[in-house]
């Protein structure tokens, strides 16, 4: 990753965090906020391949482990495993789909969400489960899905050198789906 | 061309992350490394206060535009409304602050010790909880204003929970609701029963714990902070009323349902008890 790549990234995540902690917290849906610090993980898993999204899930896991109460590194581990997986399920198919973002962050927004209360339900913190799971899930999943598209296209920007891990290699010197 | 090399082995670099994370998430849970991680969500949130607050302070506005011309009419009516009941409100503050004197004297003479020896520190809510898996609020007063981890919160006429994350100028408390928080407590007639009360998750009832099964207990009777030593709270603090109990018939325990006496979703101050458990 080159220096004009992680200031780039840097931004990103700065404008992300911006909005989610003065726009977001304020907006509440049934008692629940939006969560689009998933949405970074998702994108990148989209954009970089599996690889790529779980580094890039890890360090912006970690920024939001700044800012929450639970455990710290719980949203770095949630978040590498979900970028993995969305680089993985997303690989073999055409990143350039119009429906691609928003169906992957439906989906991504939705794992993200349980396997986050599930693992810090495992690691000691059982009342994690023990919330309004299933509206977490539906408002993150939802804000995530309406947002991915702008959020795929700020993401390729900052990964201007996105890896072409998975893509045919006839498209290996395009770089990233824009 | 070849692709890059890097990305060829993307299950090593996942295995590798989960085993950071997971080393993290251990280390922060014992030991020392906990202070790191909570100094380091320190500094964070020192650098982020202005940020939020600067980018609040042009939003919020718009928010309120938007928000206003959508229910001018709505607004309109709400204003003449509380006009009213301003008037209303001028008449009885003249005999409010006469019940207010005579509170505190019966406060006095009853020697109630919830927070009368205690300093204190009012603050101002400023989100109700950064992440929808915990019951906590953020405050706007911090390590500079002498609050410190650990120390008790009350408001609305109860406890509300403890400062559990401090930084600069904000703290986080977490609610008495969250599923982490127990509060040893006292109830029946004195010197008092022990009881722990667990929370079991914002806007839920917190369960009590230890309570023998078949003892009496009234709903709407008040279960206080037991100020045990080493307790986590002073005592005395009112916590939370019975609202349900009853025995099963094999238990050892009676299922008691409690109700918080602060009105945990609708703080907007609080006042944090500058008391520590060794104080």
């Amino acid at each position: 990753m080159s220096r004009s790549e992680l200031g780039r990234l840097t931004l990103v995540v700065l404008l992300f965090l911006v909005v989610q902690e003065t726009v977001m917290l304020d907006l509440r849906i049934g008692g629940v906020h939006p969560d689009i610090l998933v949405l970074l993980p998702i994108v990148a898993g989209i954009i970089g391949g599996p690889s790529r999204g779980a580094t890039i899930g890890f360090g912006t896991g970690l920024v939001s482990d700044l800012f929450l109460p639970t455990p710290f590194g719980l949203s770095a581990l949630v978040g590498c495993l979900v970028g993995f997986a969305v680089g993985l399920a997303t690989q073999a198919l055409d990143r350039t789909a119009g429906w691609l973002a928003p169906v992957a962050a439906l989906a991504g927004s939705a794992v993200y969400e349980v396997t986050y209360g599930a693992l810090g339900s495992v690691l000691g913190q059982p009342q994690m489960l023990h919330v309004a799971l299933v509206r977490i899930v539906v408002v993150v999943s939802v804000t995530n899905a309406v947002l991915a598209v702008p959020a795929v296209r700020l993401m390729s920007w900052a990964m201007a050198e996105a890896s072409t891990e998975g893509m045919p290699m006839s498209d290996a010197g395009v770089g990233a789906a824009r | 061309m070849a692709p890059p090399r890097r990305s060829r082995r993307p299950r090593t670099t996942l295995l590798i992350l989960v085993l950071a994370a997971v080393s993290i998430i251990t280390l922060d849970a014992r030991g020392g490394f906990h202070v790191i991680t909570s100094g380091v969500r320190s500094v964070a949130s020192d650098a982020f206060t202005p940020v939020r607050s600067g980018v609040n302070a042009i939003v919020e506005p718009i928010g309120s535009f938007l928000a206003g011309s959508v229910h001018y009419g709505a607004v309109r009516e709400q204003n003449q409304k509380l006009q009213a009941e301003i008037d209303q409100m001028k008449m009885q503050n003249a005999a409010a602050a006469d019940q207010a004197a005579a509170m505190k004297q019966l406060t006095a003479l009853l020697h109630l010790p919830y927070l009368a020896n205690l300093q204190t520190v009012p603050a101002e809510v400023t989100d109700f909880g950064t992440s929808d898996f915990a019951a906590t609020i953020d405050i706007d007063m911090g390590r500079a204003d002498g609050v410190q981890l650990d120390m008790p919160v009350v408001g609305n006429g109860g406890l509300v929970g403890q400062v559990v994350e401090v930084s600069h100028h904000t703290a986080t408390v977490r609610l008495i609701t969250d599923g982490q928080s127990s509060v040893g407590v006292r109830y029946g007639p004195a010197p008092g029963s022990l009881a722990v009360l667990d929370g079991a998750g914002a806007g839920k009832p917190l369960n009590a714990d230890l309570v023998p099964s078949n003892t009496p207990l009234t709903d709407g009777e008040v279960f206080t902070t037991s100020g045990l030593q080493g307790a986590l709270f002073p005592p005395d603090i009112p916590v939370a009323r019975v609202v349900a109990s009853h025995t099963g018939a094999t238990a050892s325990q009676e299922s008691v349902s409690l109700q918080p006496l602060a009105d945990l979703a609708h703080l907007r101050y609080v006042t944090v008890v500058l008391w520590g458990p060794g104080s």
